[in-house]
């Protein structure tokens, strides 16, 4: 096997399993943060960029609309975080399941209240 | 099953294939967000006509075609670190080439769309300048679709992911790797 400029040792022998885990870096099932992170940054610049809508163009964007839009993002962008974290854990031990149930509850929660109090 | 001789480690390659899939399942979020946008975008066309290019409606829909080619492009340079996924002559992978071409496409029509809506406000989905819009995102998904289902069939090749417990899915599958699913070959 051919492995890059860098590793295995001289004299073309096979990698390590030092090298292998070099080559690897971050493990997706180590990634569970990062990608929570982005998930709830995803929502909230959804949020901001509807409510942009509304607050400046309202004529053009009423509130409704710009719920609906919150909403309906907000189901897709949840989807994503599952699959996402269900990819990065499968074949191994981990299981974020309470994580991912508290962080979507949560959204939900906060998506209901902002649909309900803001821009009216 | 005939399987591809590894050019690395399968464990890293798992892992890398797996990273792809994370990064397609964003784009593929953002691509699902331009769905809904559709709706968005023509229910104000048909209620406020057309004011400017930058109402919201558009912000939304000219956003998601700046960040799709982009996150495409981030994939074809993460791509080139798995062996498996390389296009004809150690080029980048043709169902990738068609995604990033017609995410491309649709992001150069902004520019069209805004020249033509200068002069005609008409916004009928069948307009001219709309053409290439619709037929960049088909030749995109077309792309992407021929692209996961690559990365799939080698998880499934490495032994990182179980293809369909259905017998009749399964063989499919193993058709599919063998490079005979739509050969006449097989009866």
């Amino acid at each position: 096997m051919t492995l890059p400029k860098g590793f295995g040792s001289a004299g073309g022998e096979g990698a390590t399993s030092a090298d292998v885990e070099r080559m690897i870096g971050r493990r997706v099932e180590n990634m569970t943060g990062i990608i929570t992170l982005a998930y709830i940054a995803a929502w909230l610049a959804t949020f901001a960029g509807t409510a942009a809508g509304y607050f400046y163009y309202p004529w053009a964007y009423p509130t409704n609309s710009g719920h609906f839009a919150f909403i309906v993002l907000t189901i897709i962008e949840s989807i994503g975080y599952i699959f996402c974290i269900k990819v990065s854990e499968e074949g191994t031990r981990k299981n974020s399941n309470v994580l991912m149930t508290i962080v979507l509850g949560s959204v939900a929660v906060g998506t209901l209240l902002i649909a309900m109090y803001v821009g009216w | 099953m005939a399987q591809m001789p590894a050019l690395i480690p399968k464990e890293v390659e798992i892992q890398r294939l797996k990273k792809i899939y994370l990064m397609v399942i964003a784009l593929g979020s953002i691509a699902a967000s331009v769905e809904v946008d559709n709706f968005v975008d023509g229910s104000l066309h048909q209620t406020s006509i057309r004011d400017s290019a930058f109402t919201p409606a558009h912000w939304w829909l000219y956003s998601h075609f700046v960040a799709l080619p982009l996150g495409w492009g981030a994939i074809a340079i993460y791509d080139r670190k798995v062996p498996i996924l390389r296009g004809p002559n150690n080029s980048m992978n043709t169902g990738l080439k068609m995604t990033i071409l017609g995410y491309l496409a649709t992001m150069f029509t902004i520019g069209i769309n805004e020249m033509w809506h200068f002069w005609f406000v008409e916004e009928i989905f069948a307009v001219p300048n709309h053409w290439m819009f619709n037929m960049g995102v088909v030749v995109a998904f077309i792309g992407a679709l021929a692209y996961v289902v690559r990365v799939y069939a080698r998880l499934v090749e490495l032994g990182a992911e179980t293809p369909g417990e259905n017998p009749y899915i399964a063989e499919m599958y193993k058709m599919a790797l063998e490079g005979k699913l739509y050969s006449r070959a097989i009866p």
